[in-house]
């Protein structure tokens, strides 16, 4: 059976690999969270709340967009990240000429 | 494991402790007031660090899987308290009257209150392991 429930994804174990591999337990004290929170988010156990979303897109000095995707059930793999990114790629391409 | 974790596990620890405290009690001494005694086991819950944490120092995900756990025993015991008096009803009709020993409704209490404990510790082991979303 197809599960027909929104899915919020997100981006944090690659963020913290471009961020020099940053530890779950530093991203925690960055986000006022514990390891454990973080390692939930990154297994999709956990939703975040908005503060708390804003406080783990501060911590990797990105936009909340960056960090988290909503996706309705059935939506392909397209990301709101992966969009932002290509619109910004857009702006700047336009912005050189 | 989180402290939270540890916790449930400890606290069921004790559940399984009293109860078998209890029943052995009621073995060798038979039924009656000193048997509640046995429910003095309940206080190690309170051991553990985890047992005093404040709500304060709980992170938001921690909070919400206290709060769900915490829901989750009174509704249990809400139930229970509904099916007790379904089932007294049930077996002596709505006009009858009868009394009961101090010891007993202090027994049905503390049973009670066993199986809160009991109900939420494993409400917060699953809601550990399988996520606390939606």
């Amino acid at each position: 059976m197809a599960d027909d429930t929104p899915k919020i994804r997100n981006h944090i174990r690659r963020l913290r690999f471009e961020h020099g591999e940053m530890s779950q337990e530093e991203l925690g004290k960055r986000a006022g969270v514990t390891r454990h929170t973080i390692m939930a988010l990154e297994a999709g156990k956990y939703y975040p709340s908005l503060l708390l979303a804003f406080r783990i897109a501060r911590a990797f000095g990105a936009g909340v967009e960056q960090v988290f995707d909503y996706a309705d059930a059935g939506e392909p793999e397209q990301s709101a990240s992966s969009e932002s990114r290509k619109s910004e790629a857009r702006t700047q391409a336009a912005e050189a000429r | 494991m989180t402290d939270s974790e540890k916790w449930a596990v400890w606290s069921l620890g004790v559940v399984a402790l009293t109860t078998a405290a209890y029943f052995t009690f009621v073995a060798l001494r038979g039924e009656g007031p000193k048997a509640i005694s046995v429910f003095a086991l309940l206080a190690l819950v309170a051991v553990p660090k985890a047992g005093h944490r404040s709500w304060r120092s709980l992170d938001e995900r921690e909070r919400g899987i206290a709060h769900k756990a915490l829901e989750t025993s009174w509704r249990a015991g809400w139930l229970m308290a509904i099916a007790l008096s379904l089932v007294i009803w049930r077996a002596k009709g709505w006009d009858m009257a009868f009394t009961v020993p101090m010891w007993r409704l202090q027994l049905t209490l503390w049973w009670l209150g066993v199986l809160m404990l009991a109900v939420r510790s494993v409400a917060t082991l699953v809601l550990y392991r399988r996520g606390s979303n939606g």
